[in-house]
């Protein structure tokens, strides 16, 4: 009834090239964001800003870099925690030896750290595909896991092997709060999605995607392998080396390698299967469903009066999880954000059944 | 000094064995459906703890057959569950399903089975023995145990060559690696193929997690070590399976002897906080090969096709 | 009539037109019934043929003419066997329904024309006709006797191998500028991989191509995009995952130049980029008109369709050789028709060299200019497409006969 394009002629190319060519979309996206900046530091408070907004917005980055990568590239990679690690580390050490330097600049400057690293452990997907490169890319993700453990110029020389990070501030405005934390991240995110929506829609996103879907085919139209497989590793680990840094700062303040373990790399790629694949919208609805269903989780048991220990309840949020990645891939492979979308063709014919 | 090396690099050659078991389980699953299937690992972990927790309460001959009925039932389940509602989707979204399962099944067996440490025994003989006594001031230290494994391996890879070879399943079975549709098209049942694949596999990850819950304990961390397998099958191929025993080996010897040999010099080098290589290692030298032989050690180079 | 006078009277019914260089063959009211009979008067016939010591384009009356159907096998083998031998070329005329029917039927799977006229007239004027394309095409190989001809590509002394099976051996031919090429051969006979080694897909053991005067040995398939060689596939290779617009503005990948930066701003230098190119774009779909599935994914589209959206991400980058691996496989008569003419329409208004792999005759002689045929990776025949028809060498790789 009131999502219709009715009325809503295209009628120059211009138009028809938006992100948003539905005006209600638009209308919505805006209010979203809006209400992002504004509405949310009213109305949430501390827990919800550092045990959900916070890690949804970090890990949503990470995820679109790694959907950059194998949604859209077709380039699969298990070594997404190694990769934010490379960024947290960069940051740490950029910040703590170039103290003078500008927050961002060093979140950005870890990102293209991470995007050299990057680089350098995509080379291999010129020649193999597939699963081998999955397991490829594992070498990554055990090499800089094990580098940062044990070389200690990365650490700084802890004893402990952990780092922690100092006061954040951004042109003399401190990063210290929750809600100040929340609205940086908020800020970036808003801008790595734009960028990255940017990409995908543009001649490099269809090199990508021409990739992904045959190789060869791409090769025959002009693409070479080098570039596209090149260039979305390198994106990809920059959004990723970002997340790390974010993540290292923002919302742990102190970690040590354990943080950017396998795990990680999981649970990034659990996101964009879950959101869904060569999807932006999707590497959001992904992370907020895995930072949400073990928060979930934990609380349903004292919800329902159940006494369960912490070690059980790990066990079931694993079983439950494992479960629900099978269940989603069994209803609609492509993820949440193709249920959005079939959700958004019923509402356009609602209440007419054609 | 060449002493402790051979002995490095026998203790190695065992830890091999182990990787090349689970390997197999992923060769077996890969060559008959395509299925690169993650949670081989967790099915270790599920058939150690198992038996593990059943042998306290019953003796291990009959805590045995229980645990490969238990594999069994398994087998069905996945197939029943997971395998037959995603028929005919894409590679990749097969491998993520497996992700669930590895995950579903880590979870679920700890949720039954506790997560404690626990111990097999196997009444395997546990004091080392010393051989070459003659040959190297002190002679070399091997675990009985491991030898045992070893052997046990052996005949098990010889079972399964035979049944292949030889039985109507695993002439069905070959038709199918080859040609799914046309295995078909000539009466073969798939998903029975896949069934009886799928519980080969869990019984092959029984072996391996009994073996390796006798030397070390089972415990959660069996799953991940499972994760070793993944080079062994870059080095070995994915669907070869002297490749995943060959590649199993190699792996398992080189990362032990790294340690030994490469870690001293890396950690002078570098200054680093402790060794740990082997930790990479195994992944590191299945890149490295990868570049110089994509197809891996026995895999046909493919010719692609436009 | 008894058999007997039909030998004799047969002895009359060949008759040479030397103005013509054509052999009459009349065999108005005769009826074939036995295969000694169908033997004994192609015996005679070919031993006529032969003491001439030279090729006819053979006119063939069928009026009333009845060949029962036990023996339709025998008189078609010894009738190609004829051809094989003594043929320039053949035209029939005059056959009633059921034998044109048949000889149809037979042309088809033998990959022959037909060739059936009503009146003698038509027949005459068919031989003619064909006789002038083969004298042009012998001038035409003359060297120095053509007019402003250009090679766009050169293939000289090409072998490809895999392992040690001969993919292609020793094959050179050229295409020149402007024309429409086209490969023919059994299958099996190295036509894709022929295509697939003047893209730079494969790389070849031996040999050379010359592509717009450059000579190359090795090729990067990008690099041959580049160059101007566009492609579409036997089988269809379009990324399923996008949009037909998306498919077809693939093609323009090589045409765009902004950079990163530009692309993630995109406001600006990119979107106008974008939006010059979506011009050409929806230029080319309305062309092949596709209008109405701008905006569906690929995979979900019927073949014959994928076949033109593949046709039109080819035609986005613009080449100056186009190669079509079977462009017409798998489709009906319509879609047929449809496709040959736009493959005319690119060649006529874009002026773009094709080279095409068909395994349709008809298609191949009514659209190419020039045909190559090869057998088992080794050119056996090349020349005008009526030319390569009447081979006697293209027939017997066609059909299998031993010499």
């Amino acid at each position: 009834m009131f999502y219709r394009e009715a009325g809503q002629f295209k009628t120059t190319y211009n138009a028809d090239q938006a992100i948003f060519p539905i005006s209600q979309d638009r209308w919505f996206v805006t209010a979203v964001v809006l209400f992002a900046f504004l509405g949310v530091p009213l109305l949430a408070g501390q827990y919800l800003f550092t045990e959900v907004l916070i890690p949804v917005l970090i890990l949503a980055i990470a995820a679109i870099g790694l959907n950059i990568l194998t949604g859209y590239c077709g380039q699969l990679s298990l070594g997404t925690g190694g990769f934010m690690a490379v960024g947290a580390y960069a940051a740490y050490n950029l910040a703590l030896r170039l103290p003078e330097l500008n927050i961002i600049v060093v979140f950005l400057l870890a990102g293209v750290m991470a995007m050299l690293v990057g680089l350098l452990f995509g080379l291999p997907s010129l020649r193999i595909k597939g699963f081998y490169l999955a397991v490829a890319t594992l070498a990554s993700q055990f090499f800089l896991e094990w580098a940062f453990a044990r070389v200690k110029w990365f650490t700084n020389y802890a004893p402990s092997g952990s780092v922690a990070v100092g006061k954040i501030e951004f042109f003399g405005f401190p990063i210290e709060t929750p809600m100040q934390k929340y609205l940086f991240v908020l800020t970036l995110v808003v801008v790595f999605a734009l960028v990255a929506k940017n990409l995908v829609r543009s001649r490099i996103g269809r090199m990508w995607m021409a990739t992904r879907d045959m190789d060869i085919a791409a090769e025959i139209i002009g693409i070479r392998p080098l570039t596209a497989k090149l260039s979305a590793f390198a994106i990809s680990s920059f959004y990723i080396g970002v997340a790390g840094a974010l993540w290292g700062f923002l919302r742990l303040g102190a970690w040590e390698p354990l943080a950017f373990d396998i795990n990680r790399s999981f649970q990034v790629l659990f996101m964009i299967i879950i959101g869904g694949l060569g999807s932006i919208l999707g590497s959001f609805l992904g992370a907020a469903f895995i930072v949400l269903t073990p928060i979930f989780l934990n609380q349903l048991p004292s919800w329902l009066g159940i006494p369960l220990s912490t070690a059980a309840i790990s066990h079931i949020e694993f079983m439950v999880f494992g479960a629900l990645i099978v269940f989603f891939l069994i209803i609609e492979p492509h993820g949440l954000a193709r249920l959005w979308a079939i959700g958004k063709e019923k509402l356009r014919l609602w209440p007419f059944p054609y | 000094m060449l002493g402790p090396i051979i002995e490095t690099f026998i203790g190695g050659l065992l830890t091999g064995i182990l990787y090349s078991l689970v390997a197999l389980g992923f060769v077996l699953i890969f060559k008959a459906s395509g299925v690169f299937n993650f949670a081989q690992g967790a099915m270790v972990l599920f058939a150690a703890l198992s038996l593990a927790r059943l042998s306290e309460v019953m003796p291990l001959y009959i805590a045995l057959p229980l645990t490969i009925a238990i594999m069994v039932a398994l087998a069905y389940a996945i197939e029943f569950l997971v395998l037959r509602p995603l028929i005919n989707q894409e590679g990749i979204i097969l491998f993520m399903a497996t992700l669930g399962v590895a995950n579903f099944l880590d979870g679920f067996g700890q949720t039954v089975w506790g997560s404690d440490i626990y111990k097999i025994d196997l009444g395997m003989p546990k004091n080392p023995i010393f051989i070459f006594e003659s040959v190297f001031p002190g002679g070399l230290l091997i675990d009985p145990s491991e030898l045992i494994a070893a052997v046990i391996c052996a005949v098990l890879v010889v079972v399964l060559a035979i049944f292949f070879q030889v039985t109507r399943v695993g002439r069905a079975l070959r038709a199918v690696a080859d040609d799914h549709q046309a295995a078909q098209s000539v009466g073969i049942p798939l998903n029975q193929i896949w069934l009886m694949v799928w519980a080969v596999a869990g019984i092959v990850a029984l072996v391996a997690g009994m073996m390796w819950g006798a030397k070390l304990g089972v415990q959660f961390s069996l799953a991940l070590v499972a994760l070793k397998a993944l080079p062994v099958l870059i080095l070995g191929g994915f669907t070869s399976i002297p490749g995943a025993i060959i590649g199993g080996l190699i792996i398992g010897a080189g990362e032990k002897l790294a340690e030994v040999i490469l870690g001293p010099v890396l950690i002078r080098a570098f200054d680093l906080a402790g060794g740990g290589i082997e930790n990479w290692f195994a992944y590191v030298l299945a890149l490295m090969f990868l570049l110089v032989r994509p197809q891996g050690l026995f895999g046909e180079k493919i010719i692609e096709r436009v | 009539m008894t058999q007997l006078q039909q030998q004799t009277d047969f002895a009359n019914r060949l008759t040479f037109h030397d103005s013509l260089q054509a052999a009459e063959v009349d065999f108005s009211r005769v009826t074939f019934s036995s295969k000694e009979q169908v033997d004994r008067i192609y015996d005679e016939i070919d031993q006529k043929l032969a003491a001439t010591g030279q090729r006819w384009y053979f006119i063939v009356n069928y009026s009333d003419c009845v060949i029962e159907p036990e023996v339709w096998a025998d008189f078609a083998a010894r009738g190609k066997n004829s051809n094989i031998n003594h043929s320039l070329g053949t035209v029939r005329i005059a056959a009633s329904d059921k034998t044109r029917e048949t000889i149809r039927e037979r042309a088809k799977s033998d990959f022959f024309r037909s060739n059936i006229f009503d009146t003698r007239e038509a027949a005459i004027a068919a031989v003619t006709n064909m006789r002038r394309h083969n004298e042009a095409l012998k001038a035409h190989q003359q060297p120095g006797s053509g007019v402003n001809r250009e090679a766009i590509l050169r293939v000289d002394d090409v072998s490809l191998s895999f392992g040690g099976v001969h993919a292609i051996e020793g094959v050179s031919f050229q295409i020149e500028r402007g024309e429409i090429f086209a490969i023919i051969g059994p299958n099996g006979a190295g036509k894709t991989s022929m295509l697939n080694v003047i893209n730079g897909f494969y790389h070849p053991q031996r040999g050379t191509i010359t592509f717009k005067g450059e000579k190359r040995v090795d090729m990067r398939p990008d690099l041959a995009a580049a160059q101007g060689i566009a492609r579409t596939f036997q089988n269809v290779a379009l990324f399923k995952g996008m949009s037909t617009l998306d498919n077809i503005m693939s093609g323009r990948v090589l045409k765009m130049k902004r950079g990163i930066f530009a692309q993630m701003l995109y406001w600006g230098p990119a979107l106008r980029e974008e939006i010059e190119h979506r011009k050409v774009v929806e230029d080319i779909i309305e062309f092949l008109e596709i209008q109405n599935i701008r905006k569906v994914p690929v995979g979900k589209l019927p073949y014959g369709l994928q076949k033109r959206v593949e046709l039109g991400r080819a035609l986005a980058m613009e080449p100056d050789l186009l190669l079509l691996d079977e462009p017409m496989a798998g489709m009906n008569m319509e879609e047929k028709e449809d496709m040959s003419r736009f493959i005319l329409d690119v060649n006529n208004e874009f002026g773009t060299t094709i080279a095409l792999i068909e395994h349709d005759m008809g298609v191949v002689m009514d659209i190419s200019n020039f045909v190559v045929v090869l057998d088992h990776g080794v050119k056996i025949s090349e020349g005008r497409p009526n030319e390569v028809q009447a081979d006697p060498v293209v027939l017997r790789a066609y059909l299998g006969i031993a010499n």
